[in-house]
Order: C-alpha cells, then sequence, then structure tokens
C-alpha cells in the first residue's frame, strides 16, 4: 500500500488556483522530492495532504485512509516540518516535546534526545531566543521523535548550516531504510539529488514531471560531461589533446567542500 | 484533552499577576477609600438624576458592597474581564495560526474540535482563577481598611462576571472561524463587547429604547453583589457561551488553515 497516494488533487483559493490535478504515489521507505519554484504549489500540496486545507477536487490517501475523514489517525503515524517552523516565542523544545509526547501517547523521549545530541540542538532556551537554523533543528526533532511511518518536510534544510545539512541527509537515508517514506519539498536541486529516489516537478500547481532522478538526470546531460580526478596535478593540455575533447578546466572545489574539510573529524572529537 | 488544557493554563499563568492581581488591587482600593468617602457619596449621588442612577445601577450608595458594584462590577471588571476571554481564544486559535504552532498541534493527532474545546476549557478555567485572586485582594483590601465588606456578597459579584465574560470567548472562536488574524478577532469582538455594553446603558436611560437591551447581555448580568447571582441568568448565558463555542469550532472545522 502506497504512503501517499493523490489523485487529482486540486486546490483553489477562490478563483486563483493553488495546485490542480495532481497524481502522485509515494511507497514506504521511498524519499519522493518534489521539486519547484516559490508559488509553485510545494506547500499548499503538504497541507491540503495534511487536511489544513481542504481540496476543491480529486482525493487524497495516505497509508490507503482518507486524508480529511481519517486525519486524526493519519496523522498519528506521520511526522511533519512546517515551512516556516515556529512554535511561539515563550515556549522551549523540551515544553513542546512534553506537550507532543502526550498527544501522540509517546513516553519514551530517548530518541529526542538522541537527535537534540545529533543535532546540537538546545532544548532548554526560549525558541524566540533561538537562531532561525536553531529552530528548525527544534522542528526536525518533533517531526521525528516518535518514528513516523512518514516524514512530511517542506524545505526542511533552509537556516541549517552545511554541517548541519549533511546530517539532516544521512538522517533521511536512515529513515528511509527504516522504512520510513519520505516526502521533501525543496528548491535546493543538490539536496533533494543526494538523498531522493524520485522527484515530482510542480510549476504553476501543475505537475509537469515524475521521474527517478537517474533518469532525470540522464535525459537533461545527454552524457556529454565526464569529471576526472587525478592523484596529482595533471596537465590540462594532456586531456585536451584526448580525442572528441573540445573543453577541459580545472573544477575548483565549492566553498560547500572546502567549509567541510576544516570540520572533518570534529564530531568524533565532541562526541 | 487534558494535556492540551494543561499545557495553555500553564503558558497562561501569568494571568492571574497581570490580570487578577491589578484587577483586584484597584478594587481593593475602592473598597478601602469607601468608610472615608460614604457620607459625601450618599449626598452626591441623591443629587444624581433619577435616570442616571437608573442606568448605571446605583439607586443609592449605602453599603460598600453597593459602591464595589458602581465603581468596579458595573463596568470595569466585566469589559476587562470579558476582553481577557477573547484575548486568551486568540491566543489559542488564531495566535498559535500566526506563531506557527497550529501547524505543529494539528501534525499530532489531536482533532480540531479537540483544540477548540481545550481552548475555550483553558479559558474558561483561566477566566474562574483571575476572579478569585481579583475577590481574593479585593477582601483582603477590605479587611485591612476595615470597610465591612462581605466576602460572600464579594464572590457572589466576581462570579457573576464569568459567564458574561465566557460568552465572549465563545464569540472568539466563532470569529476564528472568519478569520485566524488575532487583530482582527480581538478587535471585533471588543467591539461587540462595547456595543453590547452601550447598547444596555442606552435602554436603560430611554425606556422606549428597552428593546435594545435583549440583544445584549449585559442584560442578564444584574447585580449579583447586592442581589444575589440569579441562577437561570447565570446557567442561560453559561449555555449560550458554549453554544457559541460550538458553533464557532464546527467553522473552525470547517475552515482553511494558511500557512
Amino acid at each position: 500500500m502506497a504512503a501517499i497516494e493523490t489523485d487529482g488533487l486540486t486546490k483553489f483559493y477562490g478563483a486563483e488556483r493553488g495546485i490542480e490535478d495532481i497524481a502522485i504515489a509515494v511507497e514506504p521507505g521511498e524519499v519522493f522530492g518534489f521539486l519547484g519554484p516559490n508559488g509553485a504549489g510545494k506547500t499548499t500540496t503538504i497541507r491540503t495532504l495534511l487536511d489544513l486545507l481542504h481540496p476543491s477536487g480529486g482525493s487524497a490517501r495516505i497509508f490507503g485512509l482518507d486524508s480529511h475523514r481519517d486525519s486524526v489517525a493519519i496523522r498519528a503515524r506521520l511526522g511533519n516540518l512546517p515551512g516556516d517552523f515556529g512554535y511561539g516565542k515563550r515556549s522551549s523544545a523540551r515544553e513542546a516535546l512534553a506537550l507532543l509526547s502526550r498527544l501522540r501517547g509517546v513516553g519514551d523521549l530517548g530518541r529526542a534526545e538522541e537527535l537534540a545530541r545529533r543535532f546540537r540542538a538546545d532544548l532548554e532556551r526560549p525558541l524566540g531566543q533561538l537562531s532561525r537554523g536553531n529552530r528548525q533543528k527544534v522542528g526536525l526533532i518533533l517531526a521525528l521523535f516518535h518514528r513516523p511511518e512518514l516524514l512530511i518536510l517542506d524545505e526542511p534544510t533552509s537556516g541549517l548550516d552545511p554541517l548541519m545539512q549533511e546530517e539532516f541527509l544521512a538522517l533521511v537515508r536512515e529513515e528511509s531504510e527504516r522504512g520510513c517514506a519520505v516526502f521533501l519539498s525543496s528548491h535546493e536541486l543538490d539536496e533533494v539529488e543526494r538523498v531522493c529516489d524520485r522527484v515530482g516537478i510542480i510549476r504553476e500547481g501543475r505537475l509537469i514531471a515524475v521521474e527517478r532522478i537517474d533518469d532525470l538526470l540522464s535525459k537533461t546531460a545527454e552524457r556529454r560531461r565526464v569529471e576526472v580526478e587525478f592523484a596529482e596535478p595533471a596537465d590540462l593540455d594532456q586531456v585536451r589533446a584526448i580525442p572528441g575533447v573540445v573543453r577541459a578546466e580545472f573544477a575548483h572545489p565549492t566553498l560547500e567542500e572546502v567549509f567541510l574539510t576544516y570540520y572533518q573529524g570534529e564530531e568524533g572529537k565532541e562526541g | 484533552m487534558t494535556a492540551l488544557v494543561t499545557a495553555q493554563l500553564h503558558e497562561r499563568r501569568r494571568s492571574l499577576l497581570s490580570w487578577g492581581l491589578p484587577i483586584g488591587a484597584w478594587s481593593a482600593f475602592v473598597v478601602a477609600i469607601y468608610p472615608s468617602v460614604e457620607d459625601a457619596l450618599s449626598k452626591a449621588v441623591a443629587s444624581y438624576p433619577e435616570s442616571l442612577k437608573q442606568a448605571f445601577g446605583i439607586a443609592e450608595l449605602t453599603s460598600v458592597e453597593q459602591y464595589l458594584n458602581a465603581e468596579m462590577l458595573s463596568l470595569i471588571v466585566p469589559l476587562a474581564v470579558g476582553y481577557l476571554a477573547v484575548r486568551s481564544v486568540a491566543s489559542g486559535l488564531s495566535g498559535a495560526a500566526e506563531s506557527g504552532r497550529l501547524d505543529v498541534l494539528l501534525s499530532a493527532p489531536v482533532s480540531r474540535r479537540r483544540l477548540v474545546a481545550s481552548g475555550f476549557l483553558a479559558t474558561a478555567v483561566e477566566l474562574a482563577a483571575v476572579l478569585v485572586v481579583s475577590v481574593l485582594v479585593t477582601a483582603l483590601g477590605g479587611l485591612l481598611a476595615g470597610a465591612g465588606l462581605s466576602f460572600g456578597r464579594a464572590l457572589a459579584g466576581y462570579a457573576n462576571v464569568w459567564p458574561l465574560a465566557l460568552l465572549f470567548a465563545g464569540f472568539g472562536i466563532v470569529a476564528t472561524g472568519w478569520s485566524l488574524r488575532t487583530s482582527v478577532v480581538t478587535g471585533s469582538v471588543a467591539g461587540v463587547l462595547v456595543a453590547m455594553y452601550v447598547a444596555d446603558l442606552v435602554g436603560r436611560l430611554d425606556p422606549s429604547l428597552d428593546w435594545i437591551r435583549y440583544g445584549s447581555v449585559f442584560r442578564y448580568y444584574g447585580k449579583a453583589i447586592e442581589d444575589g447571582i440569579d441562577p437561570a441568568s447565570f446557567i442561560g448565558v453559561t449555555a449560550v457561551a458554549i453554544a457559541f463555542a460550538a458553533l464557532g469550532a464546527l467553522l473552525f472545522e470547517r475552515r482553511d488553515i494558511s500557512g
């Protein structure tokens, strides 16, 4: 049974189209990336799945249950990170966890503590005193602490530094390996490419493509570019001399790669 | 439900200090000065026009209870606690929507009806606690000043504010079915609160306009500190408040919650 299955899912705000005729299926253990620019309809789709918005047409089923009629039963089995996570300024993550664990009937907060250590999240300070990235960590913990069967994540890495983004991607892979379906909305193409099995691309409220990542990349790249790494500094002229090569140039490391080299091994020391 | 109510009460615990204490302190001051102004007041009131005395419920001011009713319980306390009621339900729903908390709570297995019911219940308890603190501080002031305030009658006067304030909490929930902006909810319902008070006042000032008072909850408010609580009004207004909260819950359930 699919974790998420929508059929012709449509949402209009008055005369304005939010999403129209969205048909997707996400299987257990699959990481599904939902790609599109701001305003394309990613958040509207997610909010409709969560029954925060009522669809104008079509249907959404989660674990085979109707997303509206069976919403409470569905939410017992999913974790959600809203796009712009907030929980009020005065409350601490610990207070939010205490309430959510009671609502979810989760007595053991060991997983939450483990995630807090992993993300270096502060559970004690009022959320209003935390930076956006640190609030986002709390949001991730609240979405994950009860080991959900489905994770719905709206722009999950926004505000996270590169180290925490890496940690997040590793966590998504682990969740997927234990069978959790992940529906991840993003416009960070790099993170989607690294972690997702399939992607759906939405434009102006309509789903224009659903493809496996490999298929999507092979379609567009046309197999004309090759990246080669040498053990020692290379002579570009030798490479250019290879028959068929029209261009060869050094690839500079990205700032993110340089940043990560400075922190390699740091986690082991701190842990 | 208990978890939601407890969490909301924990967050609103400051209300006891920020609302209960000031209302109580002001009332205590009114009670404390009564012995020193008693004679002057009686003479002043005797010279007031009859219609004015009727309108403000001050036929005579010959006891500290009557004075407390005229100064605090006929206007300031019901308006203040009524506003607190609206503010509390608004912060639990529209305020939660604005802060993002509503998204988090509605990601958990909680129905919208339960969420609304918990907000209404927490507000009911909060209002009761604020009124209890107010009356305790008032009684303490009366005791220290030797004003001879009857605690039982004062308790009845303050308890009588509870259903009235709760009605505005019910209106507040209906308003959240219409808008999830806190300023819109509190502004519109506070407007209704003031309009109802003015309608009642106008109806009492001009007997030909008495019919207007039927649209105001203040018509059923009375002077419990002098006459005791009218059970029919107390239960009736409470029931109407619950009915409006239930209507609000239905509207809230049907509305979209946009991010």
